[in-house]
């Protein structure tokens, strides 16, 4: 701790004003208002950014009111004040943490045992850079009261019981110091100290005045303290005189005074409000802030908890009312980001997922667009990439063109990628960015294009760090790089200018500066207000203690004095309100802040009671209710359907209609393999194939139709998916591949009983009461010994499937089905479900005036169930009443029949189910009748 | 003798088990115990809540209440204490509560883990994966472990053959479908027990030998045989298709696989003739053997048993193979970078493991996590609550430190745990009540009497009818002990202590119901059931009442469905207390998934089409955004400018006023929908698909409400209670029901012995070591089902209806069976109020709830937010800021800002604008007085700015520019701003900027006359004239000339404009307002 030096003067503002307008007035103290106000020769220290912000504001304001301008003074933070030199020669922070990625990387870690008890899983970059992050974190720390690591051991005294680990500590840091050495550079934290030693005053600065900064870092103050021998140096503490013995000599509140001080928080019980969760508080600000025609100047919004900030602020947007957070947001959150994310993908690997991660980024569908001279469509390219996936699950780019070789746009990715990885980083980022940005203006006049060229020169100050640093340290990959530059990226703020009339919504330490009549806190939970430290890996509180680092009970006393003053300097026709959570969005229960509870003792019990109650539900729960019902439009009925289709109809007329007639088919992108239809497809190709071939009409040997089918499969599998499967495929080919197999023995059972492949995949068209009904029959068998024709259907379903009970199921009690779809069979009342095998009866019937079964080939999961299945008692009535039904439903679908739903379609096989909610029909307006 | 006592205490329903750990952390303090030396967990957060609220107001009532000061010391067993001491002691808790250790175990270890991450293996800070993330990761390490370059790697090749064993006999296709369902199912296992040693090893499992094992090889010959002696002894006709059916599957059958019905048929009958298998009943009469056949056929059986004994032990050793080989890949992928889940973290601190410390407060060892000074914490009390729920894992961690504790010389320190064995229902997730009573045991076997035993029977909550229907139930030991004999019963029984209710005045009633029409099919049953609740609820009007009701179901969706019929069918303000899936459970959501499906999807035909069909549809044609191409430039561009929460709001925004005005529903929804999508875009991913999954699987617990009819699962009723209860969802399985997974059998110390994918009862139920195993797993179903049952029954503190279908001649032992045993089936009407219902057990008042008085709810009203009267107070005044800086016109063109050697501009340009600041006048000894101070200086350091230098020494040099720094001569007085800062209003907006030069002349008086803004322009884009220089850089100059004339004290007709172009060595004129004219 540094003791103010004895022309160090405090000066005392009272509590009757806000802050901002009494620090401007003390600033200009004796200026007439006749020449500009001329401040350029005063250094002021201030607690943060927004405050100096506010000030230099209030400055202007306040020349204004005289008709006069200002030269401000030199308006700085504490941190501002012994920011380390970023010249050449000191270690940037990026070089810093690669000199301690690079000793974590290589270190003996027996030598260090007391630090690394046990040898980590693995050592590699990622493990190394977050250690030196921690590293840094450490020394950042340390650095803010003028401590080097290796000064811990000494500091924390003989009884120190990590002395030892401190020790080594101590060395990994002399490491990394002569590492930055041999590279020919300084440590940053190390030449801030320096700095802070033998400050330079800058030129011109003939006074500094410290306004209404409670807690200063302990370096900086060894910086004032040094300056004090050149120049006056003012402290101006915003407290009235009466309370000087509450603070140092540095304006700071002693611990010792604020720790168990009466805090006035007038109508207590009417001004603090406990709140169900951080939605309820954001409720109440906004509801507060709607109050006022203009709530800026009248209502200051301070957020003292951040998970209430981004909810004030879509609350105050819902209102109407634009709000500001002067702290701006991180990086992480730009466009900008996700096209770096997503070439950084692409540069770690040119996987089909890297490729369609970079297709959705907006800036690179206009690099495509600006490239592709014939027309590009995002759309289209989008789709084709779906459509590419949906086919053929390509694992990488090079597969993904095999199978689209004329993209202009997978040769634009293709091109990009190796732009990416030729050369060094960052030049080849930089170049692909050149690339993807070339043409492209951004014009300053635009928000929009001025945020993004800002991002842009943020990201380039990032590349340009990256490669100074890169000149220095090797070892590290493309793909690494690319992680570190990232992080350094979205670690960065972006703060957009304030909206006019905007509400500001700043953080706890800005408040004091805060001067508007009406102040809001939201957020006073403990842990936030104030914050604490419990416990550390390196740095508890004890130990914190012991070397003079901010302590809880440091923090407990600034945020004392804090809420004492906000309250007090609204005391006279001004208003606090201060709201707390009870729980977190998250569920988790919050307590109030221990501020609260500094009350006189008598006051205690009620205030407990008060504060520790149950909150109350901010909203009650609205009963489930529809926003609206979807209206499908109503467009004429196809002409043509297939075979399936009419199974489609007869399992659900609506859902029918979705798919057939309105052709809604979703996309699946997390599709990693086959589903049922590719894999019946696949095993289809190999049987036709055999079907087809006419060396083995006759064959009887399993084993050269095995041979046959697994080839024909393999040529398939090669065809649409490349020479290399990725594990889902291969498993499900080996499934393929055993199915066929067996099919193999009983194609050769079933020829050496007679029967001969007589045609495949025959295609044909019916008329079913006018309307064209196609499809497709696998294969006609022909018996060599009797003539007999049965037709069959493979199956690859995972049960093997019969064709009475595929066709054909009992009604369920109270359904409602036409007339035309019963089927009653030995007293018991039956319903079509399908009508596959009756048509394609029917269909050959005239080719085949004889008598034709119908049947299943059946592929299923157990080997032992392949086989054929036929529909050996299909009778006459069987058949009649098929057809009675294949023209009912080809009557119903022309007449536009499509209702009612089938509610018992279980979600998970339902694919529309994401339309529906608590029920098919009543989530859907259909108007009968209309098209 | 430790003053503060060890203590176990078991703690029935609603006996105030809050009640007493809160007393004993308000006797700790008393016995001046510090607040942070006590640590009590508990499992969720909200009970760890309200267990710190229940201190706080406790002691503020003792200490605001003399005579409850003197109940509660009584109760502490302090009696000194006075109210001032508890204020004393409040203000101390008040004080340290940031030091405070109240929470759940989860939230201790992490703070353990975060604290020790070297000693842990981990690389300094962690993150902890929730439900969603977790999600995430498994299907990102699921992709990258399909993916492949080139040949297969060594560990995908085993991964796909470990694939094929694990998934023998079922052919599983969808190998990513299955893996998810393997690592839901078994992860925490393998976990639990990575030793490949441990799974599928018939040597753990029959150390002794296995008989069927041995057999596995005889199975053709015995078959072969069998055939031969049975048709030596003949076949009559009802036979021999049997035996044909059994012959013709035998050879196909798959071990793993089910057997076909013929081989099945004979092998169930034969081994029910096992072991003597003299005859066998075939087609329900007795085909006696020869012992030829008997002999064979014993063969055969041994064979096939053996067979699938041995298939589902390689079985098992693939489902390791196939987890390890998943787990390699998370490993790496996720946990050494830094993510882990609560159980990772738990795992990590557990003893025993590769180089796994242990916690202590003691400082000596090197194998131990000293925590006292890195927790800045010096634990001496543990409360655990709950601890019924306590997985061996969380106890393991714990364990030394309570040791610590229980062992402590000095009597300092101190253990205590609560709990209630009889509601053990998490045994699911790891809760293992039968440590409750070992740890007792243990300790107490060392030093006698070490830990104290105390019971709680009477229960705050149940009055005097409720009390009777539970004892009735669950004090029914002969019952019981009947009904689940075993295991199971004798530890219920021995645990059972009868009830008592220490409120005899609540009146009530309870009784057991038949469901209407309890006679039909399964989901007729449940309607039936349905309609009696319905019935009940419209009798009783427990809302109306100021009563508090609940409905309590066993499943989720069973909740869903029975809240949606109160609603539907009573109009009754019903809420489900599942999660809600807010992002898709309406319609609103689901339009705004498909909104961002279709413009990610543009090939989505049914995305697009649902967008059609509701207002949206209408709203995109508004915005002409009727073609896809539209949409997704429109959709994606906001996605990425901004986040999936701005862009869901804005087009909700646009959405609302085709809500209806009173659909409150589902503008909660939007907000819900809203603060979903902001927390995913705190993950940082713009991806749509991931967007889409995270919205589906995101769920939101409603909030508590009091005003409606609450329907929830039994499991999250647990440590509530409720006026009235309603019990309609008793139905289902058998108790003892083993649960289906892998079988794990562990040791007395909860040790693995081994993990084996059981075969199917009838192959397990031959084999001793398997049966006992199942024997053991059937009885911890059936304590948790009865512990399950106890919880729905104790949850009432007035009235209890618990609605069954009678079981008649049934002899399912399920829940129905259970209470008609115990409570009698005998067909009775009971009434309820006006209500005749059919049913067999009731008992208290039929009117009871019509001597309740009708509540009066308080009115609330708004809560205050006030607001200043503008006119009475001083407003803080704000000015819109303008930079002049920012009021540059023009393009730029974007892809040179992303070049590396760009930045040089503008580092050129501070360099010339600071070494220009250094001149004030040419003047005598003209430029070269500059250049030789420059020089020596960039000489000095290694990227001194040598070429600005040269640039700047030819502006000084250059006649065109002259004017720049030559001193006026006319004037009296002469001023120069060199790099100078101002500040000042214009047009009432904040101007703040930097002058580059100005020049003032003043006169004799000192009075400005005149002034001249110079700005340093070192642009040096070729194609940049003059023209465009000026009239990009105009605006700013304007700026620049107003605040001179107003630091000046001038005219703005006085103060003149000059563009410095340093690269061309011009000067150009801004013209001013003047020269308008």
């Amino acid at each position: 701790m540094v003791p103010p030096p004895a022309n160090v003067r405090r000066h005392f503002l009272s509590w009757d004003q806000p802050l901002l307008s009494q620090a401007v007035a003390f600033l200009a103290g004796g200026w007439s208002g006749g020449t500009p106000l001329d401040l350029s020769a005063v250094m002021v220290v201030v607690p943060t950014r927004q405050s100096g912000r506010r000030l230099r504001e209030a400055i202007a304001g306040h020349a204004a009111a005289q008709g006069q301008a200002a030269f401000p003074p030199r308006v700085l933070s504490p941190d501002r004040l012994i920011a380390p030199d970023s010249g050449a020669g000191t270690a940037s922070r990026l070089e810093s943490l690669l000199a301690w990625t690079e000793i974590f990387r290589g270190l003996d870690l027996t030598d260090f045992r007391q630090v690394f008890p046990v040898d980590p899983p693995a050592r590699n970059f990622a493990w190394a850079l977050r250690l030196a992050q921690e590293f840094a974190r450490l020394q950042g720390t340390l650095a803010e009261a003028g401590l080097r690591l290796a000064d811990v051991p000494a500091k924390a005294g003989a009884d120190f019981s990590e002395a030892e680990r401190w020790r080594q500590i101590a060395g990994l840091e002399q490491l990394h110091a002569d590492k930055l050495t041999a590279l020919g550079l300084r440590d940053a934290q190390a030449a801030k100290m320096e700095r802070a030693g033998t400050p330079v005053l800058p030129d011109g600065i003939r006074r500094i005045v410290v306004l209404g900064t409670p807690d200063p870092l302990p370096l900086a103050l060894q910086v004032l303290a040094a300056h004090a021998q050149a120049v006056p140096v003012e402290v101006v503490v915003f407290a009235p005189v009466a309370e000087a013995v509450a603070f140092d000599g540095w304006g700071r509140p002693l611990s010792a005074t604020w720790a168990r001080r009466e805090l006035e928080l007038p109508e207590f019980e009417r001004r603090v409000q406990l709140c169900a969760d951080p939605s309820a508080q954001a409720e109440r600000v906004v509801a507060t802030a709607r109050g006022y025609d203009e709530a800026e100047g009248m209502l200051g919004v301070g957020a003292a908890d951040p998970e209430v900030l981004p909810l004030l602020e879509t609350g105050l947007r819902h209102a109407g009312l634009a709000s500001f957070n002067p702290e701006g947001r991180t990086r992480h959150g730009d466009g900008l980001f996700q096209l770096l994310a997503a070439l950084a993908g692409l540069a770690r690997e040119d996987s089909f997922t890297a490729v369609e991660t970079l297709a959705r980024c907006p800036d690179f569908q206009e690099f495509l667009r600006a490239r592709c001279s014939d027309g590009f469509s995002a759309a289209q390219f989008l789709a084709e990439l779906d459509e590419l996936h949906a086919e053929h699950l390509p694992p990488d780019l090079a597969e993904a063109r095999r199978h689209a070789p004329d993209s202009a746009e997978l040769a634009a990715v293709a091109e990009l990628r190796t732009t990416l990885t030729t050369g060094a980083f960052p030049a080849n980022a930089a170049a692909a960015l050149g690339t993807i940005f070339t043409g492209r203006q951004y014009d300053s006049a635009r928000p929009a294009d001025a945020l993004a060229a800002e991002a842009a020169e943020a990201w380039t100050d990032v590349m340009r760090e990256t490669g100074a640093a890169a000149a220095r340290f090797g070892g590290v990959t493309i793909a690494e790089w690319w992680d570190v530059a990232l992080r350094l990226y979205s670690e960065g703020t972006r703060t957009d200018e304030k909206p006019a009339g905007a509400v500001e919504l700043q953080g706890w330490l800005e408040l004091l500066w805060e001067d508007a009549p009406h102040l809001v806190v939201a957020g006073m939970n403990d842990g936030q207000v104030p914050d604490a430290v419990v416990g550390d890996a390196f740095l508890p509180e004890s130990l914190r203690e012991r070397l003079g680092l901010k302590t809880n009970a440091a923090r407990f006393a600034r945020d004392a004095y804090l809420l004492q003053a906000l309250a007090a300097c609204r005391r006279q026709g001004g208003r606090l309100d201060l709201l707390l959570g009870k729980t977190s969005a998250a569920g988790d229960p919050l307590r109030p802040s221990r501020l609260l509870l500094a009350c006189a003792e008598a006051e205690l019990p009620r205030r407990i009671k008060f504060l520790f109650r149950p909150a109350e539900a901010a909203r009650p729960n609205p009963p489930w209710r529809r926003a609206w019902q979807l209206e499908p439009p109503r467009v004429a009925p196809p002409a043509r359907v297939a075979v399936t289709a009419l199974r489609a109809w007869l399992e659900c007329p609506f859902r029918f209609y979705l798919a057939q007639v309105l052709r809604l088919e979703a996309v699946d992108p997390a599709k990693t393999e086959l589903d049922a239809r590719d894999f019946g497809t696949l095993c289809h190709a190999a049987l036709e194939a055999m079907g087809r071939e006419p060396a083995l009409r006759d064959c009887t040997d399993a084993g050269t139709l095995r041979e046959f089918l697994l080839a024909a499969l393999a040529t398939e599998a090669a065809r649409r998916f490349g020479p290399e499967l990725t594990l889902p495929l291969i498993v499900q080919f080996e499934s393929a591949r055993q199915r066929l197999t067996r099919a193999a023995e009983v194609q050769a059972r079933t020829r050496a009983e007679g029967w001969v492949i007589e045609a495949v995949e025959r295609k044909f068209v019916l008329d079913v009461g006018g309307l064209a009904v196609s499809g497709k029959i696998d294969r006609i068998d022909r018996h060599e010994g009797t003539g007999a024709i049965r037709v069959l259907d493979y199956k690859t379903s995972d049960t093997p499937a019969q064709p009475w009970a595929a066709h054909l199921r009992p009604v369920r009690r109270d359904e409602l089905v036409p007339e035309f779809a019963r089927f009653a069979a030995e007293g018991r009342e039956q319903v079509w479900s399908d009508l596959q095998l009756p048509l394609y009866l029917r269909a050959l019937a005239a080719e085949f005036p004889g008598e034709i079964t119908g049947g299943y080939f059946n592929l299923p999961k157990a080997a032992s169930e392949t086989g054929i299945a036929l529909w050996d008692d299909y009778t006459r009535e069987l058949a009649e009443s098929a057809w009675r039904c294949a023209v009912g439903v080809a009557a119903a679908i022309r007449a536009g029949e499509f209702w009612p739903p089938n509610e018992n379609i279980r979600a998970d096989y339902d694919p529309f189910a994401t339309l529906f909610h608590h029920g098919v029909a009543a989530s859907v307006a259909w108007k009968e009748g209309e098209s | 003798m430790n003053r503060f006592g060890h203590m176990m205490i078991l703690a029935s329903a609603g006996s105030g088990k809050t009640y007493a750990l809160t007393n004993r952390f308000v006797r700790l303090l008393a016995l001046e115990v510090r607040p942070e030396r006590i640590v009590a967990l508990t499992f969720t957060r909200k009970a760890a809540g309200e267990f710190f609220d229940e201190i706080l107001n406790k002691l503020a009532r003792a200490a605001g209440e003399p005579e409850y000061a003197r109940q509660l010391a009584g109760e502490i067993e302090v009696p000194a204490l006075t109210a001032a001491d508890f204020l004393r002691l409040l203000r101390t808790v008040a004080e340290a509560m940031h030091r405070l250790r109240l929470g759940t175990f989860d939230g201790f270890f992490a703070r353990v883990a975060r604290n020790f991450p070297l000693e842990l293996g981990l690389a300094g800070e962690f993150e902890i994966l929730q439900e969603h993330a977790a999600r995430m990761e498994r299907g990102r390490v699921l992709r990258r472990l399909f993916e492949r370059a080139g040949e297969l790697a060594d560990a995908q090749k085993e991964f796909i053959e470990a694939f094929k064993r694990a998934t023998f006999g079922a052919d599983e296709k969808r190998l990513g479908a299955q893996l998810d369902r393997f690592i839901d199912q078994h992860q925490e296992m393998f976990l639990d027990a990575p030793d490949r040693e441990l799974w599928g090893n018939a040597q753990r499992i029959w150390p002794e030998g296995n008989e069927w094992l041995a057999a596995v090889a005889q199975r053709e010959p015995a078959a072969k045989a069998l055939r031969a002696a049975l048709e030596e002894a003949g076949l009559n006709e009802k036979q021999r298709p049997r035996w044909e059916a059994f012959f013709t599957e035998l050879p196909d059958w798959q071990p793993g696989a089910p057997m076909g019905a013929g081989l099945e048929y004979l092998f169930k009958n034969a081994l029910k003739a096992w072991p003597a298998l003299a005859e066998i009943t075939v087609e329900r009469k007795k085909q006696a053997l020869t012992p030829a056949a008997s002999v064979a056929l014993r063969m055969l059986l041994q064979a096939i048993i053996g067979a699938e004994l041995a298939r589902r032990l390689e079985i098992t050793r693939g489902i390791y193979a196939v987890l390890s080989g998943y787990e390699a890949f998370y490993h790496d992928a996720v946990r050494r970078a830094g993510k882990l889940t609560f159980g990772d973290v738990e795992r990590l601190l557990r003893p025993g493991g590769d180089g796994a410390r242990v916690l202590s407060r003691e400082a000596a060892d090197e194998n131990r996590l000293f925590i006292d000074f890195r927790l800045d914490a010096e634990i001496d009390h543990w409360l655990l609550d709950e601890f019924q729920d306590t997985s061996f894992g969380q106890w393991s961690v714990l364990r030394n430190l309570i040791d610590e504790a229980v062992q402590d010389s000095n009597g300092a320190r101190s253990f205590f745990y609560v709990g209630d064995v009889k509601q053990a229902i998490f045994a699911w997730r790891e809760g293992d009540p039968r440590l409750f009573r070992e740890i007792f045991e243990q300790y107490n076997r060392v030093r006698p009497d070490t830990i104290a035993e105390e019971h709680l029977v009477k229960s705050y909550r149940s009055g005097p009818p409720v009390i009777a229907m539970v004892n009735a139930v669950f004090g029914a030991s002969q019952v019981i002990s009947d009904l689940f004999p075993g295991a199971a019963a004798t530890a219920w029984n021995r645990e059972w202590h009868p009830h008592e209710t220490a409120k005899p005045e609540l009146g009530g009633q309870v009784a057991l119901l038949q469901g209407a029409h309890s006679t039909g099919s399964g989901q007729e049953d449940e309607a039936g059931r349905f309609a009696t609740a319905l019935q009940l609820l419209q009798e009783i009007e427990p809302l109306e009442r100021g009563l508090t009701c609940a409905l309590l179901v066993q499943k989720n969706d069973t909740a869903a469905r029975l809240a949606d019929y109160l609603r539907r069918e009573g109009g009754l303000p019903a809420v489900a207390e599942s999660d809600l899936h807010v992002g898709t459970d309406n319609p609103l959501g689901a339009a705004l998934l498909a909104l961002v499906k279709a413009a990610a999807h543009p090939g989505d035909t049914q995305a697009h089409g649902h967008l059609q069909m509701t207002p949206l549809g209408a709203l995109l044609a508004a915005e002409g955004l009727t073609e896809r191409e539209e949409l997704t430039r429109r959709v994606l561009g906001q996605i990425h400018a901004e986040g999936f929460e701005r862009t869901m709001d804005a087009w909700l925004r646009k959405l609302e006023p085709r809500l209806s005005p009173d659909d409150t529903f589902s503008r909660e929804r939007a907000r819900q929908f809203t603060a979903a999508a902001g927390r995913f875009d705190a993950s940082g991913s713009r991806e749509v698909a991931e967007f889409i999954q995270f919205m589906e699987r995101h769920t939101v617990r409603e909030a508590d409400t009091a005003a409606v009819v609450r329907v929830m699962t039994v499991h999250k009723a647990k440590g509530l209670g409720f006026d009235l209860v309603i019990l309609p969802d008793l139905e289902g399985t058998k108790l003892d029901g083993r649960r289906e997974r892998l079988a794990v059998q562990r040791a007395a110390d909860r040790s693995v012995e081994w993990v084996f994918d059981l075969p199917g009862k009838i192959f397990a139920e031959q084999d001793a070591v398997l049966s006992a195993h199942v024997r053991e797993a059937e009885a911890d179903a059936c304590y948790e089902n009865l512990s399950l049952l106890y919880v729905a029954m104790t949850r009432a503190k007035r009235a209890m209806y618990l609605i069954t279908k009678p079981p008649g001649p049934s002899t399912s032992r399920n829940f129905p069976k259970l209470l008609a045993e115990t409570l009698g089936e005998e067909g009775a009407t009971v009434r309820v109020g006006k209500l005749e219902l059919a049913g067999s057990f009731a008992k208290g008042d039929a009117d009871w709830h019509k001597s309740i008085t009708v509540a009066v709810p308080e009115s609330k009203g708004e809560p205050e937010t006030g607001r200043l009267n503008p006119a009475a107070v001083r407003k803080s005044t704000r000015f819109p800021p303008r930079r002049p800086s920012e009021e540059k016109a023009g393009a730029v063109e974007a892809g040179r800002i992303f070049s590396l050697e760009g930045r040089g501009g503008a580092d050129f340009g501070t360099a010339v604008h600071e070494l220009f600041a250094d001149v004030e006048w040419v003047g005598e000894g003209g430029a070269d007085k500059f250049a030789a101070a420059w020089r020596a200086r960039s000489a000095a350091s290694e990227t001194g700015p040598g070429e600005a230098i040269e640039e700047v020494l030819a502006c000084l040099h250059a006649p065109e520019l002259a004017a720049v720094w030559a001193r006026p001569t006319g004037a009296a007085g002469v001023e120069v701003w060199r790099e100078r800062a101002f500040e000042v209003v214009l047009d009432g907006a904040w101007v703040t900027g930097v002058f580059d030069r100005v020049v003032v002349e003043r006169d004799i008086t000192g009075r400005a006359v005149r002034a001249t803004v110079f700005d340093f322009k070192t642009d040096r884009l070729e194609d940049d004239g003059e023209a465009v220089s000026l009239q990009r850089h105009a605006k700013q100059l304007e700026l620049y000339r107003r605040a001179t004339a107003v630091l000046a004290g001038l005219a703005v007709t006085a103060v003149t404009c000059e563009l410095v172009l340093t690269r061309w060595r011009r000067l150009v004129n801004v013209p001013g307002p003047a020269a308008k004219f």
